[in-house]
């Protein structure tokens, strides 16, 4: 079997972000970087794959600029079998001149199956994986939580409001990962010194045309601080009396 | 030459060899299957460690009870060991004693000094054997061992000074000229084998010399086999250990990531783990006092220190003889073979597959220590257990990326955001708004430097309750007028919870980090209120190239007070406050008085209780190596245990110096319905500051 999970490397969600003076664009300058947690799903799910039928062959692509290598070789680390950089300046906003440039370079690689995590953390379009199918004419499930395969066929579940949904699935096939799938393994020291020997290819990304742009981003507006009443029985009907008055939640 | 004579040379000559023929087995066995060390190093220290751990038993007296019994029959050893030369000598040399070569006062002295020590031998042997069969103490109880062998052995002890002293008495008996007031307990035995014939009397005293002679090469010979090979390897193994120093104490080895073929991180079998440890392994007398005083299984956890040195000797037993091509020992494992049931599989196969991890040490186990050193502290042969729980879960998280799941964010949270909790680097310094303390970064700017930095640490820098502890201890610094910055956002985790959890990985990449940031402003001192920051940067950074003079925040108070910088109102009502030892501060550092001393002169009236357990026998409160980020849902809390005994002082407070015992001991207070107030010894200070001028 052969696998690619396509990854995006995004900053860290745990610091509070700034707006870049250019006022549509997140100010870089101290974030920190890492593989997209719904990617770093779909990177186990096939090195789980992997696991079981050894095999199995996982490619790691990654679009952007030289700093995503640290991305791929983390998924390296982790044990897929090799990356591919698909180079570009900055990672544009429009998903569909990404989505094309990921199927030139899966068109025509064999692969049985195609992983995408179902959104990014930063730009959130969720439309990336989607797309690729379309591009390449293979069925697409998104946002899986369990997958099992079955020689040349593939069954499902997506979490839909208010229940559950069984899918079934031809090979290839396009699949996005939810969260719930699996829990992502940590690279141990072994699977990163192994990753620095493992092939990493770096080809210029064939973008598609790009017809949507951010043109402004605002942070949401301030949370004011919480408030403490008081301690102990006494502090109930004052915090009765604000949650109907003033916060009305009840 | 008669009969005899010959029979005795022969008999000499066989056991010796006998006994060398297993004695370099084993030095092979361990020498072949170990890695490489140095432990020669800083002779002086080990000489000194020798006599006073060794020769003067200063770590087996710890044991009220068992403590001078043991050092009794070790004394007695020790000056017997003259006699039995003596009398070994006699019967290859038929005629000689000692009474030849020694002035006569010195001769009167030896055989006083063997009589009275076989007398004390004897009734210590017997209180032991009693204490083995009658009164079965818990600690020599559990992980299979049982008394077989310490019986035996403590049998042979008892009839070797049995048969001294009569052969003395049937000595006196047949000559009673000879008899001397030096052997009083011969002379009296002597009285009462009187009515005997000549016959008799010499046939007694052929018996005992012989019986004596020959049960010394029958126990030299039996050692080898059993759990008391430690007569033979406690004194090396004491002057080989690094437990007691050379070196910095506590100190994990270190480990070079980027040696040229390392393909080996962490150690998952014997043949991965230090020679030391193999020996430690021989040494183990299953004694149970590290397990008696360690956390985890004080409070119903599986780890037991003592099993993972059993674990160790027994995987060693089973692949030793086989890499060695010592067969005959594979198919009946018998040299050291002690008690502890574990052994392993029979066929060549099965271990050759098996190793220390998993067959004989489960990852449970390992996951449960809390490296607070007690093991290690209490051991009286100073055996490194710790050492080797270390070494395994370095593999476990290097090699194989093991661990309980509810690390693996702390992990990442601090490789991302250089705090094992998901918090805002950028919100390192919130804690001192307000409060006019100038960063690093502001101070070399107005080309100004602190007299000393403030490590806050990530507890004093994000957790709620030791913000105000790191307010508290900066309210001392001004108070003191002490010149002295932050990091803020430019510090990181110090990385002792990533090196205790057995990345060492994450451990030098946050440790570098921190050097290059210290380096870079030229940092010599650094104080801290945490004792594992106090730990990591003073005593394991210099392993990386960080060397600074660090400075916990119990000692600079001290010194502060001692300079009279510190302006304190005298006040103060008559408190009782029982003070927690925290383990990286105590057992690590020797570090007991100053927390005590610095609340002492802060609080005039305060009466200070202690809990049984205390200093280096303190308990820990179950935050350290990495257990603070781990679920703990096995047998009792260890800081409910801690906090239990603290509360049964009766303490009207409860004093900490570590953020993680206070995180612990506070919730073991809420735990038990308490609401005695816990408080670091900066905020007990900081509360007596006087007013400003």
């Amino acid at each position: 079997m052969k696998i690619a999970v396509c990854i995006k490397r995004v900053p860290d969600m745990d610091v509070r972000f700034k707006i870049a003076p250019i006022g549509n664009a997140v100010d870089e300058a101290g974030l920190k970087f890492d593989i997209n947690d719904f990617d770093s799903w779909a990177v186990e799910a096939a090195l789980q794959i992997k696991d079981k039928d050894s095999a199995t062959e996982v490619v790691i692509v990654s679009l952007g600029s030289d700093s995503v290598q640290e991305t791929i070789r983390k998924a390296l680390a982790m044990g897929a079998d090799r990356g591919v950089e698909l180079k570009v300046a900055r990672i544009p906003f429009d998903g569909l001149a990404i989505a094309h440039a990921l199927a030139a370079e899966l068109k025509g690689g064999g692969f049985d199956l195609i992983l995408f995590g179902k959104q990014s953390a930063d730009s959130s379009n969720g439309a990336v994986g989607a797309m690729v199918g379309e591009l390449l004419g293979l069925p697409v499930v998104t946002a899986i939580s369990k997958l099992e395969l079955a020689g040349a066929t593939g069954s499902a579940k997506r979490e839909i409001e208010g229940g559950q949904e069984f899918v079934e699935f031809p090979l290839p096939a396009v699949l996005t990962i939810d969260q719930g799938l699996n829990t992502a393994r940590y690279p141990a020291l072994k699977g990163i010194m192994a990753a620095k020997k493992k092939p990493l290819d770096v080809r210029p990304a064939q973008l598609g045309e790009q017809s949507v742009s951010v043109t402004k981003m605002e942070l949401p507006p301030e949370r004011p601080a919480g408030r403490i009443i008081g301690e102990g029985a006494s502090a109930v009907p004052e915090l009765v009396g604000l949650l109907q008055t003033e916060a009305k939640v009840l | 030459m008669t009969v005899g004579h010959g029979i005795f040379i022969l008999i000499v000559v066989l056991s010796l060899s006998f006994f060398s023929y297993n004695a370099q087995r084993l030095v092979r066995y361990m020498m072949s299957i170990g890695q490489p060390e140095n432990r020669t190093d800083h002779p002086l220290t080990r000489i000194k460690n020798l006599f006073i751990i060794g020769l003067a038993q200063k770590k087996i007296l710890r044991d009220a009870v068992a403590g001078p019994l043991h050092a009794s029959v070790f004394w007695g050893f020790v000056v017997l060991t003259i006699g039995t030369a003596e009398i070994i000598v006699q019967g290859l040399f038929p005629g000689f004693t000692y009474a030849a070569i020694l002035p006569v006062p010195l001769y009167e002295f030896y055989i006083l000094s063997q009589e009275l020590f076989a007398v004390l031998v004897l009734a210590a042997v017997a209180v032991l054997l009693y204490r083995r069969i009658v009164v079965k103490p818990k600690r020599l109880q559990g992980d299979k061992v049982h008394s077989g062998d310490a019986i035996l052995i403590l049998s042979m002890i008892g009839a070797l000074m049995v048969s001294l002293i009569t052969l003395g008495a049937f000595g006196f008996a047949l000559h009673p000229d000879s008899s001397t007031i030096f052997q009083p307990v011969s002379l009296a035995l002597s009285h009462v084998f009187g009515g005997l014939s000549a016959g008799t009397l010499e046939a007694g005293r052929e018996t005992s010399w012989w019986f004596h002679a020959l049960l010394i090469l029958v126990f030299l010979n039996y050692l080898p086999y059993s759990k008391h090979l430690h007569v033979l390897t406690s004194l090396p193994n004491t002057y080989l250990a690094n437990t007691s120093g050379p070196g910095v104490k506590g100190a994990m080895s270190y480990m070079d990531l980027e040696a040229e073929g390392a393909e080996q991180f962490g150690a998952s079998d014997v043949t991965q783990l230090g020679w030391k440890s193999l020996l430690d392994s021989y040494s183990c007398t299953e004694c149970g006092r590290c397990t008696a005083v360690c956390p985890a299984n004080i409070t119903g956890k599986l780890l037991s220190p003592r099993k993972i040195m059993i674990n160790t000797r027994q995987r060693l037993m089973e692949l030793a003889p086989l890499a060695t091509g010592d067969f005959g020992e594979f198919e009946h494992h018998t040299l050291v073979a002690g008690e502890g049931g574990d052994a392993g599989d029979a066929s060549a196969s099965a271990a050759l597959g098996n190793t220390l991890l998993d067959n004989y040490i489960t990852e449970e186990e390992l996951w449960a220590c809390t490296s607070c050193r007690a093991c290690v502290e209490e051991c009286p042969v100073s055996i490194d257990q710790l050492d080797i729980i270390n070494e395994l879960r370095r593999d476990l998280v290097l090699m194989e990326s093991r661990f309980p799941p509810e690390i693996q964010p702390a992990f990442e949270s601090l490789e991302k955001n250089g705090s094992p909790w998901a918090f805002d680097p950028g919100d390192r310094a919130k804690w001192a708004e307000g409060m006019d303390i100038p960063t690093m970064a502001e101070m070399v700017e107005r080309g100004e430097r602190p007299e000393v930095l403030f490590w806050v640490g990530c507890m004093g820098s994000f957790d709620d309750r030791a913000k105000k502890i790191a307010v508290a201890f900066a309210r001392v610094l001004q108070a003191a007028k002490v010149k002295f910055a932050i990091l803020g956002q430019e510090e990181k985790c110090n990385g002792d919870p990533a090196r205790r959890m057995g990345n060492e990985y994450l451990y030098q990449m946050l440790a570098r980090d921190n050097i290059e940031t210290l380096d870079r402003y030229g940092v010599e001192t650094i104080v801290t209120n945490c004792p594992h920051c106090f730990h990591q940067i003073g005593n394991e950074y210099p392993q990386l190239g960080g060397n600074y003079e660090v400075i916990h925040h119990s000692t600079y108070i001290e010194k502060l007070m001692d300079e009279n910088r510190l302006p304190l109102n005298g006040e103060g009502k008559a408190l009782t406050v029982a003070y927690h030892d925290s383990c990286y501060l105590g057992r690590y550092n020797g570090i007991y008085e100053a927390p005590r001393e610095t609340m002492k002169r802060a609080l005039p009236m305060m009466t200070l209780v202690e809990p049984p357990r205390n200093r280096s026998k303190g308990l820990c409160c179950g935050a350290g190596g990495g257990r603070m980020w781990m679920e703990e849902t096995v047998g009792k809390r260890i800081n409910v245990e801690r906090t239990e005994e603290l509360l049964a002082t009766g303490a009207d407070v409860l004093a900490v110096a570590c953020p993680f015992c206070m995180t612990m001991i506070g919730d073991g207070v809420k735990a038990q319905g308490s609401s005695v107030p816990v408080l670091d010894i900066s905020e007990v200070i900081a509360q007596q500051l006087g007013n400003q001028s």
